[in-house]
């Protein structure tokens, strides 16, 4: 098989998303309606509030962060869930790919959207709420982006497992792990306020140190960028490993063909 | 016509599968199936409904997994190569679904894009298959607007983008219209005949198995109950020959039921249908028991295989 090839199986999750992205009119909820909802709830909340400028970052940072995750993640997890929906899936595992192609083809598309609301709030909240995101340079902008990709890649695998092992019912995960993330790991106030059980959590989910690290540009402080990689890799290593295994036991129990009647 | 290959496309031997449900209950869906498949034959599995086909062509085509048993697809152990046996082969599955919102062209370039293929290659193979299956017409049409026929095509299209050595086809002409079915008959016959591909399809159509299949095994609760030539199943099973008469007038039953050679009879009000060993031979005493009456009727059917399947699926 030539590289291109290869390249190509990867790509086919993304030329199929993208497809069906593009002939969706509600794809404009998810792009710009939520984001917006969402950006623009948080900024009026500090008007309102009278917070001080630091505040306003680290409100902002977080609005922005969780909606760059979530769009991200929600891609990943369509790879299966289109397929699902449309009860095709025996043709895509019926095709020499491995798990790891269905997910990076698809992140890839979901970084690509990720990026798009990603300037759309940057202006917008520069814009309107005098936040400037890019205040720390590109590097540090970069990191915190591949931090919160790497994330919604572990959050999209995790929905499929779920869907693997537990059939249809299970798409409900697609929109409700990244509500367990709003509420630990420090996206709208700091994880020092939470009970200790859920700081332990926060601290367990790579997300935090990606909020905490990109934070210290607007209020200094210190950060554990270093653990934060180190946990986002673990993770995904982890996913690709733990769906391979929920494809394998998903053709042992028969589910592979139900998720397809 | 492309050369017979040599050697057997699949051999199984003991193959079992059994699903349990979230309570731990358990049912079998195959006990111990053993079969092995010529390469370049097509091949009928039947059954009735619930019987395991689908089970079966899936665990063939590494969709699923089997419990127990050995599998050799194309020469390759299914638990060691799975990956390099999902190159040489395809599957059509019964209703035929893809991602809705995306066109013929589309569908296709997205499996042929998971085959690997690229570049050039792709564009020809996708364009290719939307000659061979007449799709050019349809080809920017979304799959949730084509109709059934269209869709089987559509999916028989998909499943010759790798150029498989193997190709499975689950009930390709179930819900279709008699013509659109015909035609698939022929595609698949076309397909074999010109590109050497070896087929297993399943199907409740017994005049489709008849006149595409080199061999047929017949399921019944997940067992195979009979393995044979359309010919073989037919002649093995001792169904013998039916002679419908039509008559006016009286006709001796009773002697007719004790006539040598005749297996068993069908009376109602003016016609009768006589199962013998052999037609011909008997033929001539059967007339004679209708000498008060008056024939206005006489024919000789052979059994076909939609007998077998009653006899079998008893």
């Amino acid at each position: 098989m030539s590289w291109q090839g290869e390249l190509n199986r990867f790509l086919a999750s993304a030329y199929k998303n993208w497809i069906i992205s593009r002939r969706n009119i509600f794809t404009v909820f998810e792009l710009f309606f939520w984001p917006m909802v969402s950006l623009l709830s948080i900024g009026l909340l500090t008007r309102f509030l009278a917070v001080e400028g630091s505040m306003v970052s680290f409100l902002l940072v977080g609005a922005i962060a969780l909606t760059i995750l979530q769009v991200a993640q929600i891609d990943v997890a369509y790879v299966l869930l289109f397929d699902m929906w449309s009860k095709s899936i025996k043709n895509t595992f019926i095709a020499p790919i491995r798990s790891y192609h269905l997910v990076f083809g698809a992140l890839l598309f979901g970084i690509l959207r990720g990026c798009v609301v990603f300037l759309i709030l940057v202006a917008v909240s520069g814009h309107l709420f005098g936040f400037n995101f890019l205040a720390g340079g590109i590097f540090p902008v970069l990191a915190f982006l591949a931090g919160i990709f790497a994330m919604a890649a572990s959050i999209g695998i995790t929905v499929c497992i779920s869907i693997l092992t537990f059939g249809q019912k299970a798409d409900v995960a697609a929109w409700s792990l990244s509500g367990l993330i709003l509420l630990v790991s420090g996206i709208y106030y700091p994880v020092d306020v939470l009970p200790p059980l859920l700081q332990a959590l926060a601290w367990a989910i790579p997300l935090t140190y990606f909020l905490e690290y990109y934070r210290s540009i607007f209020i200094p402080g210190p950060h554990h960028l270093a653990w934060g990689c180190a946990l986002a890799s673990f993770y995904l290593i982890l996913g690709l490993i733990l769906l391979d295994r929920a494809i394998e036991r998903a053709r042992r129990t028969g589910i592979l063909l139900r998720l397809s009647e | 016509m492309v050369a017979r290959m040599k050697g057997k496309s699949v051999q199984a031997s003991g193959i079992c599968k059994r699903y349990k449900s979230f309570f731990g209950r358990s049912s079998t869906i195959l006990d111990n199936i053993s079969l092995d498949i010529d390469a370049g034959d097509i091949f009928g599995l039947l059954g009735p409904n619930g019987s395991g086909k689908t089970t079966l062509i899936s665990i063939f085509s590494t969709l699923i997994y089997p419990e127990a048993g050995s599998l050799s697809i194309l020469g390759m152990d299914a638990r060691r190569n799975r990956n390099a046996i999902r190159k040489c082969i395809n599957i059509s599955t019964a209703k035929p679904n893809f991602p809705w919102s995306l066109t013929v062209k589309e569908n296709l370039r997205h499996y042929g894009m998971l085959y690997g293929l690229h570049g050039s290659a792709l564009s020809r193979t996708v364009r290719d298959q939307i000659d061979a299956f007449e799709l050019g017409e349809f080809q920017d049409h979304r799959f949730e607007d084509l109709s059934t026929g269209l869709k089987q095509r559509l999916s028989l299209a998909k499943a010759m983008l790798n150029h498989p050595s193997l190709i499975f086809l689950d009930e390709p002409t179930t819900g279709l219209d008699p013509d659109i079915s015909i035609k698939t008959r022929q595609l698949i016959r076309r397909i074999h005949e010109e590109e050497g591909i070896s087929v297993v399809l399943s199907t409740h159509y017994m005049p489709e198995a008849e006149m595409l299949c080199d061999k047929i095994a017949f399921l019944r609760q997940g067992r195979i109950v009979a393995l044979d030539t359309p010919h073989n199943l037919k002649r093995h099973l001792a169904l013998g020959e039916r002679i419908a008469v039509s008559y006016q007038g009286e006709a001796d039953l009773a002697a007719l039921e004790e006539q040598p050679g005749i297996l068993g009879l069908k009376a109602e009000k003016g016609r009768v249908e006589i199962i013998v060993d052999r037609g011909e031979e008997s033929l001539d005493g059967i007339i004679k028991l209708f000498a008060k009456a008056k024939i206005t009727d006489i024919a000789i059917k052979e059994p076909d295989l939609e007998d077998v399947f009653i006899e079998l699926a008893r």
